[in-house]
């Protein structure tokens, strides 16, 4: 089964392609609402910042599904390298009150076969109540193959699970971390985990073929409306994905829209977006990523910013 | 683990799904060739013809009919013996699995890198097998092939077959983490050693089956000690198979109670590695 573009989407392209080419004015930008709230510790007080965080964000999820990605990637005892499952329930606990119908908790580690395991070992298992029922393994859920709206990597179409397909909303719930081949990974580069190792293998090697930086924007062009939860309480930085060192921050960062969101992550992780390789490709506009064109809520970002250790590669994104 | 739990899963089509759902080849290959030796033939033959069925013209199979290209589960059809499979069928498989390679050892690929001045890195040295083709080579599908290749070579010697097994089995000893044992092919990254998993491990031990010399005692030693801590059923299948391939599983060793077998591949190998661990043929000959 294939997606294919509708007569709206057609619509909506061939109305995007006439504002880009109206390049004699500059092109207005709505800006972008994104919410910063201090969360010190991963305790039960999470329950109460994480639901009215997310009642603030006014999320039409009354009666309908919402499909929770949180970041598990591997585990390793004392290492931050997951988002802590007890934000994840915090976040189950938050979408339920305000009425969702079903809240699923989906992912596809990209190493790892046994998706299970690392969950139990990550401590998802003990943390929120009848997690297997609600869980689904994204590496071997049934899928469709899905046309890429922008194609800004070499691939055409890409295999997707069905469950977040048919997610009315989906919810990317990343680690704040360094990444030691784009910067950072936060809640674009977290849909990596939407694409299925039972088609594209364990890694998922075709995204990084394609093209990293331009499989992220990629995926976020299927995927442009998913509602974001940063865990960045501790963080990782460094070597990151995997190998880097906690990073205390105290903080979740929210939002309606991830290019957004994961702008206001790197400033407060003292990275610069305007100069992140895929950021840039998934604003499409780079203006989008400007400080001036993010609407930011709660903590002002200079209250909380610190610099991340960077690889040296990576040292010319320091703001 | 029985393999009732396994006859119960299969899908009308013949076919078995990952846990539930449609027929995937993994999971089905997986669940034929633990029932192979049972006793009631019904369910294999309904999973034959599904193998069957699903091979594509150019002699590979797709991860599930209909989705992708010809990738790594061809490795696993072609262990499904050929009086099973049909001569014809894995004839082509072992042709298909032959010629497949990383992309990075493709003739075009080190055209492209000599133009650019690009050294080898010394991971790339030998030849392994990706999970799709135009894909690097990775350890699992590289495991898997060599399983298969060295099966056909054993029966049927052939000099082009034996090379493909040793360069595998090179790419293998490549891939290796300091300290021994494998992840899924990654061995460093800028500098920082990347650890081992416990079932990636047991399957390249098992694809290095008589190997010896002081890394594998190394890898041995590795697969020891995960097969003692590890909970994970697909860890402790590929750990058990590998130890087994080398003489170096634990007299007596049984699986930890609760173990959890949710999958049809997860089910499936504890019965091939219950039959390697009873001194039964399992991948090999």
């Amino acid at each position: 089964m294939r997606r294919t573009l509708t007569r709206r989407d057609w619509l909506a392209g061939s109305a995007a392609a006439l504002v880009a080419t109206g390049c004699a004015r500059p092109a207005h930008i709505t800006p972008a609402e994104t919410t910063v709230v201090r969360a010190p510790a991963y305790d039960q007080r999470l329950y109460d910042i994480v639901r009215r965080l997310v009642a603030s964000q006014h999320l039409p999820v009354r009666g309908r599904t919402v499909v929770i990605k949180p970041n598990l990637v591997e585990f390793e005892p004392g290492s931050v390298i997951n988002t802590h499952p007890l934000l994840v329930h915090a976040a189950c606990e938050a979408f339920r009150a305000l009425g969702a119908a079903q809240v699923t908790i989906a992912e596809g580690p990209g190493h790892r076969r046994d998706t299970l395991d690392l969950a139990e070992a990550a401590g998802y298992f003990q943390t929120i109540p009848g997690f297997e029922a609600n869980f689904v393994d994204l590496n071997l859920d049934e899928v469709t193959l899905v046309d890429l709206p922008r194609r800004i990597s070499r691939l055409k179409r890409v295999y997707l699970p069905n469950t977040v397909l048919g997610a009315a909303l989906l919810v990317s719930m990343p680690k704040m971390k360094t990444h030691h081949w784009v910067g950072a990974t936060l809640s674009m580069k977290n849909l990596f985990g939407v694409v299925p190792g039972g088609v594209y293998g364990w890694p998922k090697n075709v995204l990084h073929w394609a093209g990293i930086e331009e499989s992220i924007a990629d995926l976020h062009t299927v995927f442009p409306h998913t509602f974001t939860l940063v865990d960045g309480i501790v963080g990782m930085e460094g070597n990151g994905p995997i190998q880097g060192v906690p990073k205390p921050m105290g903080v979740l960062v929210a939002g309606a829209d991830p290019v957004a969101v994961d702008a206001t992550c790197c400033r407060l992780m003292r990275l610069d977006p305007l100069r992140m390789g895929y950021m840039r490709l998934a604003a499409g506009d780079p203006a989008r990523l400007a400080e001036t064109n993010v609407h930011q809520a709660g903590e002002s970002i200079a209250s909380l910013a610190q610099p991340f250790a960077l690889l040296p590669q990576f040292r010319g994104l320091r703001l | 683990m029985s393999i009732s739990n396994l006859l119960e899963r299969q899908n009308p089509d013949g076919g078995w799904p990952y846990g539930r759902g449609g027929s995937w080849t993994e999971p089905t290959v997986y669940a034929v060739l633990a029932l192979a030796v049972g006793g009631d033939s019904g369910p294999v033959d309904r999973g034959l013809q599904w193998i069957r069925a699903a091979q594509r013209e150019d002699g590979g199979w797709q991860a599930r009919p209909r989705v992708g290209e010809s990738c790594w589960v061809t490795a696993l059809a072609a262990l499904v013996p050929a009086e099973r499979l049909g001569a014809d069928n894995h004839r082509r498989a072992i042709a298909w699995l032959s010629a497949a390679k990383g992309m990075e050892s493709t003739t075009l690929f080190r055209i492209r890198q000599w133009l650019l001045g690009a050294e080898t890195p010394p991971g790339q040295a030998a030849t392994g097998w990706p999970w799709l083709p135009g894909n690097a080579a990775w350890v699992s599908p590289t495991a898997l092939a060599i399983l298969a290749l060295d099966r056909e070579n054993r029966l049927h010697p052939a000099p082009d077959l034996a090379s493909r097994v040793d360069d595998g089995r090179r790419f293998l000893s490549l891939r290796m983490c300091k300290g021994g044992g494998w992840n899924h092919g990654a061995t460093s990254a800028f500098g920082y050693q990347s650890g081992a998993y416990p079932e990636t491990t047991g399957m390249a031990l098992t694809a290095l089956r008589g190997r010896q010399g002081p890394e594998m005692r190394e890898s041995l030693e590795v697969a020891l000690r995960f097969l003692a801590g590890s909970h994970s059923a697909d860890a402790l299948n590929w750990l058990r198979l590998g130890l087994a391939a080398h003489g170096r599983l634990p007299g007596g060793y049984q699986p930890p109670p609760g173990i959890a077998y949710r999958t049809v591949p997860e089910i499936a190998t504890c019965v091939l590695a219950d039959r390697a661990v009873a001194g039964q043929s399992v991948f090999w000959i």
